[in-house]
């Protein structure tokens, strides 16, 4: 067995070591995890904040941008980048954003879109766009 | 004219620094063929590069495994074109920081720590440093470490995988006579 071979290879330190990473990787998602859900998504291009919209409608919109138009999506309460005109398409690959804090950059056109606010309190959602 | 007398001594050095480039060489390459490999997001590398700096570490010492690494990142980027862009600067960072802990540990422990617990070690400080780094000079927003569990879960991954490969080159160099009494553990104990 391939796998029975690489655990020979390990001293008795090294499975510590995996193991003590491997509960801090675990530890790192449960954190993460609780990052609380997101209000709003906000959509800064060089600095300016260009789009905003509150998460519970589902909408399209597209942008502009120095390589062309960059659609954001917003559907079921989650952001992503459903279409992007940028040569690698790496804003697409970062998938879907809903908690508070999660970002999306497209770095070619500038733009970065990120989730704001708390999805408890809906009354502050418009206090929100004047910051 | 034929200078059968060389010093040893002598002899052992310039051996050592001819394979020290030459592993400084397969980094650089591994470095440059590694970056056309698609990746799912930024950041996410297989480090194969570290292979050797591990190699170096545990037949040079540190110091020689700094060597690799600082020169691997230096060439290989001017290959790539990306020397002193922010991803340069990512690639350092995440570099010195591998470097620190892999020498750190291996001063620390000793044998008792073979090349996947290095190498994993390694990996876990390069994506660290990487997102620190990220996140203190060029994204300096929260949302960047939601991707640090992925990062730290797919470095565990790599750095298995580039200590096997460490150690099983390891074993193959060891058995040769140019490298006799180089490292910790004599030839056919890989792992104690």
């Amino acid at each position: 067995m391939a796998l029975k071979a690489i655990w020979r290879r390990l001293t008795p330190l090294d499975r510590l070591v995996v193991l003590i990473l491997l509960l801090g990787v675990g530890a790192a998602f449960v954190l993460v995890g609780q990052r609380p859900r997101g209000a709003q998504v906000v959509v800064e291009q060089g600095g300016r904040v260009v789009f905003t919209a509150p998460l519970r409608d589902d909408r399209t919109v597209g942008l502009p941008g120095p390589h062309g138009e960059t659609v954001v999506a917003i559907r079921h309460g989650r952001a992503c980048i459903a279409a992007a005109s940028c040569p690698n398409k790496v804003c697409m690959g970062m998938g879907e954003v809903s908690r508070r804090g999660e970002l999306i950059a497209c770095v070619p056109n500038a733009l970065v879109l990120h989730i704001e606010g708390d999805a408890g309190d809906e009354a502050k959602d418009y206090d929100l766009l004047s910051r | 004219m034929t200078s059968s007398a060389v010093d040893p001594a002598e002899l052992e050095r310039i051996r050592r620094r001819i394979f020290l480039a030459l592993f400084i060489a397969l980094a650089v390459a591994l470095h440059t063929l590694e970056a056309l490999l698609p990746s799912p997001a930024p950041w996410f590398r297989l480090g194969f590069a570290n292979i050797l700096t591990l190699t170096a570490l545990f037949l040079y010492g540190g110091r020689a495994a700094w060597s690799v690494t600082l020169a691997r990142i230096a060439v290989g980027s001017l290959f790539l074109g990306t020397l002193f862009s922010p991803g340069f600067l990512l690639s350092l960072s995440g570099g010195v920081a591998a470097v620190a802990l892999m020498t750190g540990a291996r001063a620390l422990a000793g044998p008792r720590l073979g090349p996947v617990g290095v190498s994993v070690l390694g990996a876990a400080g390069h994506a660290a440093g990487q997102v620190l780094i990220a996140w203190l000079l060029l994204i300096r927003h929260d949302g960047i470490w939601t991707l640090f569990p992925f990062l730290l879960l797919f470095s565990l991954g790599t750095g298995i995988a580039n200590g096997v490969a460490a150690d099983l080159l390891l074993e193959l160099l060891r058995a040769h006579p140019a490298f006799a009494g180089q490292g910790a553990p004599p030839p056919g104990e890989g792992a104690a």
